[in-house]
């Protein structure tokens, strides 16, 4: 019996050994790919986890190149600008929808369900934005997402479970509901607005389509640029001949995976941030993500 | 009479002042809550009203001409359309049916985990590919699967032939199908393991006094516990019937595999703002629409008469 538990519980952690390094081997090695020493290219396979040699090459190259500076530049302006208005609305709206005697709270309620459920295509939100005068602007990808009814209910849940007896106290002493909101809601729900606002620097970092639309050229995020340079293969949208001539000791895909990279750090330093609040929230209070 | 025409009259004199107190102390909610619905009139009703021109006849110049169903009929006699439906439907299903089990299976497996610190390494590396991009994801995969790459390596060794699978029509599904596990299961596995860690352990004391084995406890305890959450997932996923991962297909497309993976959205998308057929692609978005609407309401209904609780 003994014997027979410990075969079974043996298999259990192979399976997810191998399912882990499914997972993390192929991230590891465009890692290790983008930081090999050009010399050194041939002799990395695709389960190379660590890089062969050391060199910046790939790095100094892309971020020397002013067309993937401006795109980082507009990736941070997004995301940051974004993200900020996101908390903000959300956390505002989230408060209100949680005041139980709300009158017309039904309607709002029902706008949220509408918002969730039909999803009126792209080329209506394309057509919205033309009409409005946003295609081009910074605006556009900025405000089509203001709000994210997933991470509003989120947060709703979150605020619902600050407990009535503090807020009716705060009432007694007079406090209104801006008080209210500032003073004990966004100092007790924190973490929920940290969790929010990670999904949604997320979000706004990995966008592709979108941006790809609505925006002109000199203002794509980095992720659309990194789609046409490593998904289309169009090369010639960041590096112009010469550079490929001078520059011909480089390798095409070790430059490819040095881009993927400057695309996920961001991703993987928030990572951890979006384990310990995310997670933590989802085991205590059962949010449903 | 006259007294209780006064208890109405008070009655409704507190009426209006309770009202007027309301106001005065909720008025400042309005104001809060109206950028949001500034947002939410501007960027999804006007859209969803905007969609009558999926009745009309688009003209650049001019008013549109109203054509009823005109744009649907057509829809449905082209042929491009039935196949993008098809693909559609073959593709969520299969991603349904597929994917589906697999995040109940892996938070079985981690659930079973005793070492704390592999667990964490487990739990640390499965959620992370959720939070990549599709486009750096498409890279990755890429040239993971390109003739050379770590897949068909793997492939030689079992002597099995390499396969070009971005570009076959074949397997090209297939690679949907295992991206979106690799990119996703392991982040959705969150929710059951959240469920898992509070089931009540006496449960499986008692199992065990009672002689039941691990599969047993699994089968009867366990599973249980996680139904409604399976059920609740399940009718979240299956109103997605016809969107089939719209970020994932644009990404992993190309032309040679057109024909097996174009969906309903990438059709609207390159039929829309690519050809500029309008009302075209927004009578497909809208039917589009139409089924996702009628989907959650049958399966929310389904749900509440099977297990009592729907979603709402």
């Amino acid at each position: 019996m003994v014997r027979k538990y410990k075969a079974h519980y043996v298999l259990t952690c192979m399976v997810l050994l191998v399912l882990s390094l499914a997972m993390l081997i192929p991230v590891a090695n465009i890692i290790a790919l983008s930081f090999t020493s050009p010399d050194k290219i041939p002799e990395v396979s695709g389960f190379t986890m660590l890089p062969k040699g050391f060199s910046l090459i790939n790095y100094k190259l892309l971020l020397t190149n002013s067309k993937v500076l401006r795109a980082l530049f507009n990736s941070l302006l997004i995301t940051g600008v974004s993200t900020i208005l996101n908390v903000y609305m959300t956390c505002i709206s989230a408060y209100v929808l949680t005041q139980s005697d709300l009158k017309g709270k039904s309607i709002l309620i029902g706008i949220l369900i509408l918002v969730m459920f039909f999803e009126p295509g792209v080329v209506q939100e394309y057509l919205v934005m033309k009409h409005m005068h946003l295609i081009g602007d910074y605006w556009s990808v900025i405000l089509y997402k203001a709000i994210n009814v997933y991470y509003l209910i989120i947060m709703m849940r979150f605020f619902e479970d600050i407990p009535k007896s503090l807020i009716d106290a705060a009432r007694v002493d007079g406090a209104g509901h801006g008080k209210i909101l500032l003073r004990i809601f966004i100092p007790l729900a924190k973490p929920a607005m940290v969790t929010v606002g990670l999904l949604y620097t997320v979000f706004h970092w990995n966008a592709c389509f979108k941006p790809s639309i609505f925006l002109s050229q000199d203002k794509w995020p980095l992720q659309v640029l990194l789609r046409q340079f490593v998904v289309l293969g169009n090369a010639s949208c960041i590096i112009e001949a010469e550079t490929i001539n001078k520059a011909s000791q480089i390798s095409y895909e070790a430059l490819k995976a040095g881009f993927i990279v400057i695309a996920i750090v961001p991703i993987l330093i928030l990572y951890p941030l979006i384990l310990k609040y995310y997670t933590k929230g989802t085991m205590q209070g059962g949010v449903k993500g | 009479m006259s007294k209780r025409n006064h208890v109405f009259n008070a009655s409704k004199n507190h009426k209006r002042q309770s009202f007027k107190c309301y106001l005065k102390q909720n008025g400042i909610l309005y104001v809060m809550i109206i950028p949001a619905i500034i947002y939410f009139s501007i960027f999804h009703l006007l859209p969803i009203v905007g969609m009558r021109i999926a009745f009309e006849e688009y003209h650049l110049q001019g008013s549109n001409e109203w054509v009823g169903l005109k744009n649907f009929v057509a829809l449905f006699r082209s042929s491009t359309f039935l196949k993008v439906l098809l693909n559609t439907l073959v593709i969520s299903l299969m991603k349904l049916i597929i994917i589906m089990p697999i995040p109940i299976i892996l938070s079985l497996l981690i659930n079973e985990l005793k070492q704390k610190n592999f667990k964490k390494y487990v739990q640390t590396i499965i959620y992370m590919p959720y939070f990549l991009s599709w486009v750096v994801i498409a890279g990755i995969w890429l040239s993971l699967l390109s003739y050379d790459g770590v897949v068909n390596q793997i492939l030689n060794i079992f002597h099995i032939e390499a396969v070009d699978f971005m570009k076959s029509e074949i397997h090209i599904r297939w690679v949907l199908i295992f991206s979106e596990i690799w990119k996703s299961a392991g982040w959705n596995s969150i929710i059951y393991i959240a469920t898992l860690m509070k089931i009540n352990p006496t449960l499986y004391s008692a199992a065990q006094i009672d002689g039941a084995n691990r599969f047993q406890q699994m089968w009867y305890i366990t599973l249980p516990e996680l139904v409604p959450t399976i059920v609740t997932l399940f009718i979240l996923n299956f109103r997605l019937l016809l969107n089939a991962g719209f970020d994932q297909v644009f990404n992993l497309m190309n032309d040679s595999v057109l024909n097996s993976i174009d969906i309903l959205d990438t059709y609207a998308y390159r039929i829309g703002l690519l050809d500029g057929q309008y009302a075209f692609s927004i009578a497909a978005s809208l039917f589009k629409g139409m089924i996702g609407v009628i989907l959650i309401v049958s399966t929310h209904l389904a749900a509440k008469k099977i297990s009592g609780k729907g979603l709402w």
